[in-house]
C-alpha cells in the first residue's frame, strides 16, 4: 500500500472501521434507571440509602468502630487527642497516633476482604433457591452498607484498594437485589461483572498483602 | 437547567435529571464503545456500566474537569478491564484449541476490511485508544489528554507512532 492510498484509507477510517449504529437509548437507559434508581441499596445515593436507614449505618458504623477501638493499643487511646472508637466520623480525624489508627482500618479492612471473598466464592452458578437469593441478598447489602463507609474512610486511600471498593460496590449492589422471583440471566450477569473486573483475585490479592502488612 | 444543577438533581435521586443527563452523553459514549468493542451487545453493555458507575460515583464528581471528561474516563476504563480480561480468555482459548486451528482449512486471503481491523487491534492499548479517539472518533488532542490523564504532547505523539505502525503492517497489502 503507497502513501496515498495509506492517507485515503486513514480519512476513510471513520466511514469503514466500526461504523456504529443507532444507539439503543431506551433500552440501555431501562437498564440503568433500574440498576441505579430503582435498586433497594441503589449505588447511585450512598447517602440516601444511609439517611432512609440510619440504623443500619449507625450499626455498621459501630461495629467498624468498636472494631476499630479495640484494636487501637492503650497508649493511643490515652493520648491528648483520644480517637472516640465508637464512630467512623470520629475515626476520620487526625489521632495523635495515626499509626495505630491505620492498623486498625487494614484490620477491619482485612475483616470486611475476607468476608466479601467469601461471599463471592459461595455465590452459586445458577439455579440456587429463592430462600438461598435471600441470605445472599441480605449478607450483601450488609457488605455494602461497610463497603460504602471504607469508601469515606482513609482506608480508600490506597488507590487499588479504592478501585476495589468501587467494583465490589456494583457487584454487592446486584447481589443485594437478588430476589427469588429474579430471571435466569441475573446471576450470569453478576458473575460477569466478577469475571470482568478480575474481583475475585483482586480481592485475594488485597486479603493477601492487607494480611503481609499487618 | 444547566448541567451542574442536573448533576445535583441526579445525586438527589431525580431520575428525568438522569435521563437528561444520560440522552446527552450517550450517543457519544456508546459510539466510541462500539468503535473500540466493534460489536452492539458489547457497546451496550460498556455504555450501560459507565452510566451506572458514574451515577454511583457522582457525588465524587468535583467539577475539576468537565463532566464530558469524567464520563469518557470511566468508559475507557470500563472498555479497558474488559479488554483485559478478553485477552486473558483468549490466550487460554487459544492454547487449547492450538491444535484444531491447525487441522483447520487454510484461511481465505483476507480484504483490506480485515487487514486494518487486525493492524488496529494489533496496536497497543494506549495507541488503539488514542488513534480510535483521534482519527475516527473526531476527539481533539485536548479531550484525549484530559480524558486519558496525559499531556497533550503525549497524544500527539502516541497517534503519529499508532500511524507508523499502522502504515508498516499494511504496506505489504496488495489490492
Amino acid at each position: 500500500m503507497d502513501e496515498k492510498r495509506f492517507d485515503e484509507m486513514l480519512r476513510d477510517l471513520p466511514r469503514s472501521f466500526n461504523p456504529p449504529d443507532q444507539p439503543p437509548l431506551d433500552d440501555m437507559w431501562a437498564v440503568i434507571e433500574d440498576a441505579h434508581f430503582n435498586a433497594p441499596a441503589s449505588a447511585s445515593s450512598r447517602r440516601g440509602m444511609l439517611s432512609r436507614a440510619p440504623w443500619l449505618a449507625a450499626a455498621a458504623a459501630l461495629v467498624i468502630g468498636i472494631g476499630i477501638g479495640r484494636y487501637i493499643p492503650s497508649s493511643a487511646k490515652t493520648t491528648d487527642n483520644p480517637l472516640p472508637p465508637s464512630t467512623l466520623a470520629s475515626a476520620r480525624q487526625p489521632a495523635n497516633d495515626s499509626s495505630a489508627v491505620v492498623d486498625a482500618y487494614r484490620d477491619q479492612t482485612s475483616h470486611y476482604l475476607g468476608q466479601a471473598a467469601a461471599l463471592l466464592i459461595s455465590l452459586p452458578a445458577k439455579n440456587a433457591s429463592g430462600r438461598a437469593d435471600a441470605d445472599f441478598a441480605g449478607k450483601a447489602a450488609e457488605l455494602l452498607v461497610t463497603t460504602r463507609l471504607l469508601m469515606d474512610s482513609p482506608a480508600a486511600q490506597d488507590p487499588k484498594l479504592r478501585s476495589l471498593l468501587d467494583d465490589l460496590e456494583l457487584v454487592l449492589v446486584q447481589i443485594a437485589r437478588l430476589r427469588g422471583d429474579r430471571s435466569k440471566g441475573d446471576l450470569d450477569l453478576i458473575h460477569q461483572a466478577v469475571e470482568q473486573g478480575d474481583v475475585l483475585s483482586r480481592l485475594n490479592s488485597a486479603v493477601v498483602t492487607n494480611q503481609s502488612s499487618e | 437547567m444547566n448541567e451542574s444543577q442536573l448533576i445535583a438533581r441526579v445525586i438527589a435521586g431525580d431520575r428525568l435529571a438522569g435521563r437528561a443527563l444520560y440522552d446527552t452523553h450517550a450517543p457519544r459514549v456508546y459510539s466510541l464503545a462500539y468503535r473500540m468493542s466493534g460489536d452492539p451487545e458489547r457497546a451496550r453493555e460498556f455504555t450501560q456500566d459507565t452510566f451506572i458507575r458514574a451515577f454511583a460515583r457522582l457525588s465524587q464528581f468535583r467539577g475539576d474537569a468537565a463532566f464530558s471528561t469524567w464520563l469518557h474516563r470511566i468508559v475507557v476504563t470500563v472498555i479497558s478491564n474488559a479488554r483485559r480480561s478478553e485477552v486473558r480468555f483468549a490466550r487460554e482459548v487459544a492454547l487449547d484449541e492450538a491444535n484444531l486451528i491447525e487441522a483447520s482449512a487454510p484461511e481465505a486471503e483476507p480484504d483490506l476490511k480485515d487487514c486494518i481491523a487486525r493492524a488496529v487491534e494489533n496496536l497497543s492499548e494506549a495507541y488503539r485508544t488514542t488513534l480510535i479517539m483521534h482519527d475516527i472518533e473526531g476527539y481533539t488532542h485536548a479531550e484525549i489528554a484530559g480524558i486519558l490523564g496525559v499531556p497533550e504532547g503525549t497524544s500527539k505523539s502516541r497517534l503519529s507512532a499508532a500511524r507508523a505502525q499502522l502504515r508498516q503492517e499494511l504496506a505489504a497489502f496488495k489490492e
